[in-house]
């Protein structure tokens, strides 16, 4: 694997730009992938957003300083565009961003690409209650399994107010769950 | 209590004792969550990824074709009518009023920016500012008095993110 300095360099000089761009997506197509899907929840959106994220990196890696990580710049930006995404379409379809919510969750009950069964699907409603940048906070952490420290650089966000949104997440989350179980 | 006899040197993090609890909880919590999100893909979905999204790029730097608005037979008829119009305004309208139309002008302006339909993001917009442009910005600081801020803070402000962001 090439190191992050190497590639930085080379996706900044023009002769090496396209061979370090390959390798680029080739180390960060999944990770970047299942941090958008764990958002838009639709697998077509997940793609649309993905390529999105990576032509924006293309076209802004020349004026990437080096102040981050570039792991953590492209974990910022697909996050973005991820919460930019779910704003443009619920504005597109004339629904609020709840209503859009409601719908992704409706269709995934039905969706090829969503093969948890019903504890994963209740899971899903009680994240989706959630506000964006909490479910952000959330998934990240949660399924992709990043630290405050490295989330905090992402997010751009203390490592204590992580922390704390975290957990009122997941109070959220397990409250959610035993009222559904107790209506059921 | 009884107290330490010996010390060992070892230190906590501040707070660490006081938020113990919380974090426990949220531990116990979390072991109940389903351990995977149930989401698949398409088979062979990220095989050739690469090619896919090189193909998306160089398609999204293709300057677009520019379809005329009208067919060039229509433009002169469109621009005598306009010409009439304009002559007939002139002519039957004396009164103008030059500050109303300035002001529905940025009204538009904000309708359609509040709408969202100026879709410029962070990235967008640095492409188009350079070093120069940001220390070129005079930034009066007094253009919002302590009464607007705190009115603006209290009504926009979420109590829950001024706790999470402690």
């Amino acid at each position: 694997m090439v190191e992050e300095q190497e590639l930085v360099t080379a996706l900044q000089t023009e002769a090496e730009k396209e061979s370090a761009f390959r390798e680029l997506v080739m180390q960060y197509k999944e990770r970047l992938y299942w941090q958008i899907r764990n958002m838009v929840l639709d697998h077509d959106d997940a793609d649309d957003v993905l390529q999105n994220t990576f032509i924006k990196i293309f076209r802004n890696i020349n004026s990437f300083k080096g102040d981050s990580k570039l792991h953590t710049w492209m974990y910022r930006i697909a996050a973005n565009e991820s919460i930019t995404f779910l704003n443009k379409k619920a504005k597109r379809n004339n629904v609020s961003i709840e209503n859009l919510k409601d719908n992704a969750l409706r269709n995934l009950e039905s969706d090829v690409y969503f093969e948890g069964d019903q504890l994963q699907l209740q899971f899903q409603k009680a994240i989706a209650t959630l506000p964006d940048r909490q479910r952000l906070i959330f998934t990240m952490k949660y399924f992709e399994d990043h630290t405050f420290e490295e989330l905090s650089e992402i997010l751009e966000t203390s490592v204590g107010g992580l922390k704390s949104s975290y957990h009122i997440a997941v109070k959220k989350i397990t409250e959610f769950i035993k009222t559904q179980d107790e209506t059921l | 209590m009884k107290e330490n006899k010996n010390i060992s040197g070892f230190k906590t993090p501040e707070n660490y004792f006081e938020h113990f609890e919380e974090r426990l909880f949220s531990k116990i919590s979390e072991e109940k969550f389903p351990k995977s999100a149930g989401h698949t893909v398409p088979d062979g979905y990220f095989e050739n990824m690469e090619d896919r999204v090189l193909k998306a790029v160089i398609n999204s730097e293709k300057p677009t074709k520019v379809i005329p608005l009208f067919a060039k037979k229509y433009v002169g008829y469109a621009a005598a009518i306009a010409a009439c119009l304009i002559i007939g305004f002139t002519v039957f309208n004396t009164k103008t009023d030059s500050s109303s139309l300035d002001s529905l002008q940025l009204a538009a302006i904000d309708t359609y920016i509040e709408d969202g339909n100026l879709n410029l993001d962070l990235y967008d917009l640095t492409t188009y500012i350079d070093d120069e442009d940001i220390t070129d910005l005079n930034l009066d600081n007094h253009q919002f008095s302590e009464t607007t801020l705190e009115n603006y803070l209290l009504e926009n402000v979420d109590a829950e993110t001024l706790i999470n962001e402690q």
